[in-house]
């Protein structure tokens, strides 16, 4: 069968090969923006908070507006880095005779533009060359974030390099962090909002953001020199990023040094073959002391995957991110209630953060691929593959552990640091060995193990919920004992976390063998699916029929929802912080009745959220038999 | 379908027979995904001492075959024995015995080449100077340098599969499982990683490589098995299973496909 198409006019042609792709692109934006409306919801809160800092600027502080000015065009650098820029933008095959598109791309840029009218709004008050001169600097400055943005997503977005994976887990670390000691922070800030205090002033002056500001507030002549420097810092990134997007084209990668000095081959009798092809040879610490001490008690297999282990810890974006995410996260945590001079939780650094580490390390099992053939083909490679996991996260996150938790007593020298240092290595026993059998258990591969992305996460909230519970439960003696036990049981506390720790590492690992030895052809093919089925749509509102047609589901969400309210106001509340308000059950009953009907409330809790995790793994997939 | 063996086989096949038992016995084997039956009571026997080739059409079941010969995959049923222990009861023995190189698995992706080879003999607690020894000559032999300074994650495919050879052939096992071992592998590298193969072989040890390369079986193989749809429909030394005409011709015929592309397709050739 053939198609003969009728000949259009020259005219029409012409419009309709414009009209066409245009009709396309409109739908397909338009789809895109229903399918994945981010970027519209990304912008309308941006405009929002674009429209409260236009708002200070009309009364507020001039050092706290610069400062505010600044975290927003940092912001827009290092935000990209989070919100799926992880591959960088730049790449020959982007040089394709193709219309260049993307309303949502320009939506940072005009928001941020906005924002940042916040200064000539607050120049207003000096004056119409004052205006100027600060709407030159606002444009300087959103020059320096579209700039900036951009070098930070090639530089270190790439496939998460290891700067921009320690990047994105620093700043996101912080914002969960901060988040999660509002009621610590809120009051510094209200301080900073009204007027900056003097430290603030000061620091001011080294900050670009408070520039332009100082150009019109300034002794004459400042105004010139700060000017002629902000432009000269643009000019400088600008002329970085041409250098680097030329690079990109002409090599035909993105900017990522490749690692080529790793040759560890020395023949026996000096001939040093490494040195031989011009690579530097083995590190010195292969050899040394330091080895030879655990090289005698650890079998050849485990060290190897210690080795491996320690390898990819410190090369990995993924596991970079995680790590500095959870060490960032617990050091605020504990820190930033000093704002609000409270320094009770200070000691807490360090167990938090093995916490911390622990939750994050529940899936790396799936972010390695189907790399454990190695092992499953080797003799007895399941128990090296097992225990040189967990040694080798003992041997990273203890120093970690260990010098938060001494940091934090120096910090604090007024609060007792028994409880927590008791806790830690309780928290390192169950936090180096349960992710490891949580992780063979529950295995979700990422689509490319080779070059991961920051949205390629393996683990999901049950596996982190059970590495976080073997945490706390490995600490349960401990807290128990400070919480119920007498005084004279003090000096023991360390004992019992230590045999707290050293039942969870034996627990975990016997757990990970027994799954590893029996399934471990089973781990492999679930490490080897790479595509995951689709995920459960929740309904955001309350629908009737789709909790009848998912009932399991709807009970697994009911249950996890409300399972929190024994467990902790119920529960842990009267019993731990004797709050007994007039909801509380157990606050109308004493002695141990209380007792008895708080750790009930627990106990009730506890089941209701086990049962809510099994029936949320087992809930049935959409499209699924 | 019936399976087509033929007598008399090669001299080399013929003592080795006699002397040791075979280096790969498969009995019966079968594995089921789900409702796709991959292996459908496959039964192998590699003589030890020769080039085994395992063919078939995509999907025949030889990758499955060779995982659950190696201990990646678990069979239903049947019976695997490796240089006379059960693979399926002693993994500790078989394994120790066993050089392996899978088709299209990830390997620790952050780690060098060179690093990989460690790793690897580590694993099989190969004392420090031997493992440095045999690394330094198989990256050497294998023209493996650049790939050893860099992290798996960037080597091409044909540089993977090298440092994968290298690996399985690290602790000298007397059972090498190779499942595609020339794919993406350039001429030079393919020349040298046979002349390895055939040292290895000429030492006493044993290959096994599933392949798509007819002519590489015909080359390198003493004896082929073709396997289709997860059954063995012709094995034996390679003459016998090409039956006078080339093995491709053969292997065509066995798996009861056409070789089609003479028909259609006539807007390629200009004619409209």
């Amino acid at each position: 069968m053939s198609t003969e198409l009728s000949a259009p006019g020259r005219l029409g042609g012409t419009l309709g090969a414009i009209a066409v792709p245009a009709r396309m692109r409109a739908t397909m934006l338009r789809r895109s923006l229903r399918e994945h409306p981010g970027p519209t919801v990304a912008g309308l809160v941006g405009l929002l908070a674009a429209a409260w800092l236009i708002r200070y600027a009309l009364r507020g502080d001039q050092h706290t507006l610069g400062l505010l000015a600044g975290a927003w065009v940092l912001g827009w650098i290092v935000l990209p880095l989070l919100l799926g820029g992880g591959r960088g933008r730049v790449r020959p095959a982007h040089l394709r005779l193709e219309p260049i598109g993307g309303i949502p791309a320009a939506v940072g840029p005009a928001v941020s533009l906005v924002a940042l009218a916040a200064l000539p709004v607050h120049a207003a008050r000096y004056g119409a060359v004052a205006v100027l001169v600060t709407a030159g600097g606002a444009v300087l400055l959103w020059l320096l974030g579209l700039i900036g943005s951009a070098i930070a997503l090639e530089v270190v977005g790439h496939a998460g390099g290891p700067a921009g994976a320690l990047l994105t887990g620093v700043f996101t670390g912080t914002a969960m962090g901060v988040a999660g000691s509002l009621w610590a922070v809120f009051p510094w800030v209200s301080v900073l909002l009204v007027a900056a205090p003097e430290e603030v002033v000061r620091a001011m002056a080294y900050v670009p953001s408070a520039w332009p500001l100082s150009a019109v507030t300034g002794p004459t002549g400042q105004g010139a020199r700060l000017t002629a420097t902000l432009v000269g810092i643009v000019a400088l990134c600008a002329a970085a990023y041409i250098m680097l997007v030329r690079r990109v084209i002409a090599t035909g990668v993105p900017f990522r040094p490749r690692r080529t000095t790793a040759l560890p081959l020395v023949r026996r009798g000096g001939d040093d073959l490494a040195a031989r092809r011009g690579t530097t040879a083995a590190s010195p610490a292969e050899d040394g002391q330091a080895q030879r001490g655990w090289r005698a008690w650890v079998p050849a297999a485990t060290r190897a995957v210690v080795g491996r282990e320690l390898r990819a810890w410190t090369r990995h974006p993924l596991r970079l991110q995680y790590l500095a995410f959870a060490v960032v996260y617990a050091a605020l945590l504990a820190g930033l209630p000093l704002l609000s001079d409270v320094d009770l939780l200070l000691p807490w650094a360090g167990p938090l953060a093995v916490l911390g580490v622990a939750a994050m390390s529940a899936g790396l099992v799936g972010l390695d691929g189907t790399a454990l053939w190695l092992p499953l083909t080797t003799p007895g490679g399941e128990r090296a593959e097992v225990r040189g996991r967990a040694l080798a996260w003992l041997v990273l996150v203890t120093p970690i552990g260990v010098l938060l938790a001494v940091a934090g007593v120096i910090l604090a020298p007024d609060v007792d640091p028994l409880a927590a240092l008791s806790t830690l290595p309780a928290l390192l026993g169950a936090g180096a060995s349960v992710p490891v059998w949580v992780s063979l258990l529950r295995v979700r591969p990422v689509a490319d193990p080779r070059h991961p992305t920051a949205a390629d996460n393996p683990t999901d909230i049950v596996s982190v919920l059970v590495a976080t519970a073997a945490g706390l439960l490995a600490t349960a003696p401990v807290l128990a004992l400070v919480i119920w036990g007498p005084s004279e049981v003090a000096p023991l506390l360390p004992l019992v976390g230590l045999l707290g720790g050293a039942a969870a590492w034996w627990g975990g690992v016997w757990l990970a063998d027994e799954r590893l030895a029996r399934r471990g052809t089973t781990v492999l093919a679930a490490a080897g699916q790479r595509s995951r089925p689709p995920e459960t749509v929740l309904p955001l509102t309350w629908d009737l029929q789709w909790c009848r047609e998912n009932t399991s589901t709807a009970w697994a969400l009911g249950l996890l929802t409300v399972g929190w309210i024994p467990v902790i106001p119920q529960g842990l509340m009267p019993l731990a912080f004797g709050i007994d308000s007039g909801w509380i059950v157990a606050g109308h009953l004493s002695g141990s009745a209380h007792t008895a009907m708080g750790l009930a409330m627990v106990g009730l809790g506890v089941a209701m959220l086990l049962t809510g995790l099994v029936l949320w793994d087992r809930r049935p997939q959409p499209g699924g038999s | 379908m019936t399976v087509e063996r033929r007598a008399a086989p090669p001299d080399k096949v013929t003592y080795a027979r006699r002397v040791i038992p075979p280096a790969l016995e498969i009995r019966g084997l079968v594995k089921t995904f789900a409702a796709h039956r991959a292996v459908d009571g496959i039964d192998l026997t590699v003589h030890p001492g020769t080039f085994h080739g395992i063919v078939g059409p995509n999907g025949a079941g030889k990758s499955t075959t060779i995982g659950m010969a190696v201990g990646l995959v678990t069979p239903d049923s049947g019976q695997i024995r490796i240089l006379g222990h059960d693979a399926l009861r002693d993994r500790r023995q078989t394994r120790a015995l066993t050089g392996v190189l899978p088709d299209g698995l990830d390997f620790p992706e952050r780690l060098t080449g060179a690093e990989l080879l460690r790793y690897s003999a580590g694993l099989r607690g190969l004392p420090r100077a031997t493992a440095t020894d045999r690394a330094a000559e198989l990256i050497d032999v294998l023209g493996l340098t650049k790939g050893a300074g860099t992290p798996l994650a960037d080597c091409s495919t044909g540089t993977r599969k090298k440092l994968g050879l290298a690996q399985a052939l690290l602790h000298a096992p007397r059972l090498l499982v190779l499942d595609e071992p020339f794919e993406a592998v350039d001429p030079v590298s393919t020349a040298t990683i046979r002349q390895v193969l055939r040292r290895f072989v000429a030492g006493g040890g044993t290959c096994v490589l599933s392949t798509h390369s007819m002519l590489l079986v015909e080359q390198m193989c003493d004896e082929v098995t073709v396997i289709h749809q997860g059954r063995v429909v012709a094995a034996g030394s390679v003459a016998e299973v090409a039956a006078g005409r080339s093995l491709e011709d053969r292997f065509v015929e066995l798996v009861g496909a056409e070789a089609s592309g003479s028909a259609g397709l006539a807007w390629l050739t200009g004619a409209r």
